[in-house]
């Protein structure tokens, strides 16, 4: 989708204030917003009227450590229009100090994994998640793996269990 | 020994080991513990081109409480460390171990927070076979020496629950 499409200009009309930047690269478009409205203006885009997005094809996050970037999270979606066959990417901005941003489970069935996936791996919470559990790592894990700041062999997680050996039978 | 000779047809004189021994080399009942990739080549080592039944070995048990050799094929979460201490611990006495595969012996490539850089660190392995993933007839070579393992075991020692 092109970045001068119409419900990019009705989008950066209605929330001029939250919107960072728009950028197309490769006839891809982007908006970056954010955080604290991006419930309501993922709502907007789901119910417009011409270009209604009405399919979240993926809802995944980005850790943008001693990168140059707004915030140090940004939680990504990528909208899909089947009703005009168009592709739209938004990025909300979250801070480390308050990584937290609302959920859109109640907008699309699918956010509710996905969200809870990206709380997994990246400890952003979503506010307001009907089942803000874990998804894939262990329901006692500590810590969030896919933060750049985490240690690739883990905390050594991967040797607390008990031994058994060939002598004493368990 | 020459015993049979005044005990007639019918009757063989042997000791209690070689003959436990013998039925167990030859009717193990593996429990299948196949995460990845390796537990499609033991699969393939079940079906009928290279026929693990020709060793006895083809009554794969889902059930630990029925089997007596546990192959590890694949790669071991530490989700699903749990789980595989859980099945070895039901397993009854005697029980023995092939990691199967470079993930399960030593964690292969992935050298991450989540996996476990070998079992062999929690329950004790009899054979491992290398490979990523191992071909069938690496796998019937595993169970060969588990058999001659077997074959070795004495009935009354730790293994066994004595």
């Amino acid at each position: 989708m092109n970045a001068n499409h119409p419900v990019v200009a009705r989008f950066r009309e209605r929330f001029a204030a939250d919107v960072l930047s728009v950028e197309e690269f490769r006839g891809q478009t982007v908006i970056s917003v954010k955080a604290p409205r991006a419930v309501e203006m993922l709502k907007s885009l789901r119910d417009d009227a011409e270009c209604p997005f009405d399919m979240l094809t993926d809802l995944t996050a980005a850790d943008y450590l001693r990168l140059d970037a707004p915030e140090r999270f940004a939680v990504v979606y990528q909208l899909l229009s089947m009703l005009r066959n168009e592709r739209l990417r938004v990025k909300a901005y979250v801070s480390e100090a308050r990584p937290e941003i609302g959920s859109v489970s109640s907008l699309w069935g699918n956010a509710n994994w996905l969200e809870r996936e990206v709380w997994d791996l990246y400890g952003i919470r979503f506010l307001g998640h009907p089942d803000p559990r874990r998804i894939l790592m262990p329901d006692d894990y500590e810590g969030h793996p896919l933060r750049k700041d985490y240690p690739l062999k883990g905390r050594g997680e991967r040797s607390h269990f008990p031994k058994y050996t060939a002598e004493e039978a368990p | 020994m020459g015993l049979e000779k005044l005990l007639g047809d019918g009757i063989l004189a042997t000791r209690v080991s070689a003959l436990v021994n013998w039925a167990r080399q030859n009717a193990l009942w593996p429990m299948p513990f196949g995460t990845a990739c390796c537990a499609i080549e033991m699969m393939a080592t079940l079906s009928s081109r290279f026929d693990l039944s020709r060793f006895g070995a083809e009554v794969i048990r889902f059930s630990p409480r029925q089997a007596d050799l546990m192959i590890v094929s694949g790669r071991i979460s530490i989700k699903m460390m749990p789980v595989l201490l859980k099945i070895w611990e039901q397993m009854p006495e005697p029980k023995w171990c092939i990691s199967m595969g470079a993930c399960a012996s030593s964690g292969g490539v992935f050298d991450t927070y989540t996996l476990i850089q070998g079992v062999d660190q929690f329950i004790p392995v009899d054979v491992y076979i290398p490979g990523c993933p191992p071909r069938p007839e690496n796998l019937i070579d595993g169970i060969r020496k588990i058999q001659e393992i077997v074959s070795k075991e004495r009935l009354w020692d730790a293994k066994h629950g004595n």
